[in-house]
């Protein structure tokens, strides 16, 4: 469990700054303070504690037959990138309409829970090395508690990493720091869906 | 408090009128004096890695640079070694590479330039695939995809 | 009010021009031959004599006529097009295309512009380097040359290197004058902060893949230099992307809005240029007494630097870049150029001399070596 605790230290910069990338700009565009957004952030890391979970189990189960495959990871990265994206691209336009605007859906998208949750799959799936490392030495474990506690520990390395991002709470007093959060957003949402296209037709293309 | 604010406002536009005559006559000087800044090297992202060795062959010179791992903090997981031939390259280029230099191979990458065909054989675990292989003013360049062993 | 105004007047007669265009015409003259006139090329002398005069003469109609935006706006768009005709002209005289490939960026052949800037800042605190494949001393377009003439041009000018300095600016600059009434007239206020979010994006993602991001994927302007071998998915995304980009924000919407859409919504150097608008002395000031609030300076901002509130408070905000432009249309001379701490309506003449002499300085020399360039092309073709 300590190696894996190390490698999840070693990669935890890597996931701050893929997800830094699209947290820190959706925390600034809230109007929570820094209370509410260590609900989100544990929300997040709930998450992904879960998708670990289920990965530590199927790996152990199934073997890293699946996911090596790189069409597996083209096409599950693909349409996972794409949810996300439309969803960060929805939620900045929500952000940006009028109070008064009927779409029902639009008050589903704000609701705060869903964001971190959807980030924290994202960056659960991310698929990179650290976490192919760690689903080949959890399917290779004797026992299944052997595969659980070493994803329990690489998930307490890269949890660590994530431990200032409340600071993003104190820029919310100011407006214009809450407009450019948006606008950020929705342009991580952006980043992601070209992300998510390339990942699907390089999958259909080159199989 | 309004006199000495104007008088400060004005002694700084004067300033940077002088800083703007002096600019152009002293560019060479302020841009030498800012390369020799610590942070004003090139990322060996960009650079490709100091040269590790140079092996002279028949017409051309083979470099191998040091494998670059370089990440915002600390090294990463992944990275590449670039492999560079000067001089007067043959067309079918077949080396075996040791960038580790621990006397052992640890691939073979063979190239066709004129059909800018790429061939690699990994003899270590570590080496992945071959990122780039391109021609250069100078001849050829390849960097290849390997792991971090530590 | 009308002997206000003639008083405030920024125009000079004739010999009073001449005078103070003299200085520029020496200093110009100096930077342009680097102290030794050469004259031995006939194309080369036509061009230097041609770009010479050219300045000079728009430096001397800015004080003859007292107006400063359209005299600007001529050398700014020129620059533009000069400078992409440069660029252009020297990647297919190297490579026989527009196109640029691996091999140059394993050789670190690539020119530097300064908006790259805003990517370089987290790996260097972080890695100690430079994240560009470009020469450090030396050669076309150095790191070390460029960096050095954005901060000097941003702490003088602040963001008026956006006007006077940016030699991409002329193009959404050109293009937005392509109309004379806008066809989209209402746009929020809200978009012009659209620069930091893309600066924070570009920064982060630069930071991550220790690459120049916006270079990569977003730069409009690689449809007037140069850009990547279209060779895979990647680089046809990133190929569609800017093309899309340069059609988008700086040739369609200009026109429709009469703004200058590319610099107020994507560039992540006028986000940072706007910071520096703290620092430079040179301001632009509404005077209260003057102003009959017919607010037709908000509607020729091309930089979302004015609103209604803004102009009752009497501030310009710091989106401003100094264009001139709404100096020129105030028909009560209420708006014009100034000196921190100085006063509105006070020192008008010598606050304006200053700053042209300053912003007029720079984009005369920087712009002179691309114009000398095309002009020697063109004549060229006929001697």
């Amino acid at each position: 469990m300590l190696d894996s605790f190390i490698l999840g230290l070693s990669s935890g910069s890597t996931c701050l700054i893929t997800c830094g990338m699209v947290i820190f700009p959706y925390l600034m565009a809230g109007t929570a303070g820094t209370r509410k957004i260590i609900t989100d952030l544990s929300f997040f890391l709930l998450t992904r504690f879960l998708v670990y979970f289920i990965l530590a189990t199927l790996a152990f189960y199934f073997g890293k037959v699946i996911f090596t495959s790189p069409v597996f990871r083209n096409y599950i990265s693909g349409i996972l990138y794409m949810l996300f994206s439309g969803m960060l691209i929805w939620y900045a336009i929500s952000r940006s309409r009028k109070p008064d605007c009927p779409a029902k859906i639009v008050e589903t998208v704000n609701n705060r829970k869903l964001v971190p949750v959807l980030l924290g799959v994202v960056n659960s799936l991310g698929f990179c090395p650290a976490l192919m490392l760690i689903l080949t030495k959890s399917a290779t474990e004797g026992t299944i508690i052997q595969s659980y506690l070493a994803f329990l520990g690489f998930f307490a390395g890269t949890a660590l990493y994530f431990i200032p991002v409340p600071i993003a709470g104190k820029f919310r007093k100011k407006k214009v720091f809450e407009t450019i959060g948006v606008m950020a957003t929705g342009l991580a949402g952006i980043i992601f869906m070209i992300k998510g296209l390339t990942s699907l037709i390089g999958g259909i293309i080159y199989g | 408090m309004n006199k000495f604010k104007m008088t400060a406002g004005i002694i700084w536009a004067l300033v940077c009128l002088l800083l703007m005559i002096i600019l152009y006559f002293g560019l060479g000087s302020f841009s030498a004096g800012l390369a020799k800044l610590p942070f004003m090297k090139l990322n060996p992202h960009a650079s490709g890695g100091e040269i590790a060795q140079q092996i002279a062959m028949e017409n051309c010179t083979l470099t191998i640079r040091k494998p670059v791992f370089d990440g915002l903090f600390g090294e990463r997981k992944k990275g590449f070694v670039q492999v560079d031939w000067r001089g007067n390259i043959p067309e079918i280029i077949n080396d075996t590479i040791d960038y580790n230099m621990d006397n052992s191979p640890d691939f073979v990458i063979g190239i066709n330039r004129l059909e800018d065909k790429v061939n690699l054989v990994a003899l270590n675990p570590n080496v992945r695939d071959v990122a780039i292989s391109t021609s250069t003013s100078r001849g050829w360049a390849a960097r290849v995809n390997i792991y971090n062993e530590k | 009010m009308d002997e206000a105004i003639k008083n405030l007047t920024t125009r000079k007669s004739f010999g009073k021009s001449l005078l103070y265009t003299l200085p520029m015409f020496l200093l110009t003259f100096i930077l342009m031959t680097g102290g030794r006139p050469d004259f031995s090329d006939r194309s080369g002398t036509i061009a230097l004599l041609t770009t010479f005069l050219g300045l000079n003469i728009l430096y001397f109609l800015m004080h003859y006529t007292g107006k400063t935006d359209k005299f600007r706006a001529i050398l700014f768009i020129v620059f533009a097009l000069t400078l992409s005709f440069t660029l252009i002209k020297n990647t297919i005289d190297i490579r026989q295309t527009m196109t640029y490939s691996q091999g140059d960026i394993l050789e670190c052949n690539m020119p530097f512009c300064h908006l790259v800037i805003p990517m370089l800042i987290l790996p260097a605190a972080f890695t100690q380097s430079i994240i560009y494949p470009g020469s450090i001393l030396g050669g076309f377009a150095s790191i070390s040359a460029m960096v050095v003439l954005w901060l000097a041009a941003s702490v003088t000018l602040g963001r008026g290197f956006c006007s006077w300095g940016c030699f991409y600016g002329g193009w959404d600059d050109g293009f937005s004058r392509f109309r004379k009434k806008p066809v989209i007239r209402k746009i929020s206020d809200s978009w012009k902060w659209m620069p930091f979010a893309v600066l924070l994006m570009v920064a982060l993602t630069s930071a991550l893949a220790l690459a120049p991001t916006y270079c990569d994927w977003i730069c409009p302007f690689k449809a007037v230099t140069e850009f990547e071998q279209v060779t895979g998915i990647e680089s046809a995304a990133k190929a569609g992307i800017f093309i899309s980009l340069f059609g988008g924000l700086v040739v369609v919407l200009p026109v429709l809005t009469k703004k200058r859409t590319q610099c107020s919504y994507l560039c992540p150097l006028g986000a940072i240029n706007t910071l520096s608008n703290k620092v430079t002395p040179f301001t632009v000031k509404i005077d209260r007494q003057s102003c009959n609030e017919c607010y037709k300076c908000v509607q020729v901002c091309p930089m979302f630097a004015l609103t209604n509130d803004d102009v009752k408070n009497g501030n310009v905000s710091i989106f401003c870049t100094k264009c001139g432009k709404c100096v020129d249309a105030c028909p009560t001379q209420a708006i014009h150029y100034g000196i921190k701490g100085v006063p509105a309506n006070r020192m008008v003449k010598f606050s304006r001399n200053l700053f042209l002499f300053v912003s007029f300085l720079f984009i005369a020399v920087f712009a002179s070596g691309s114009i000398i360039t095309v002009i020697k092309s063109i004549v060229n073709l006929f001697i």
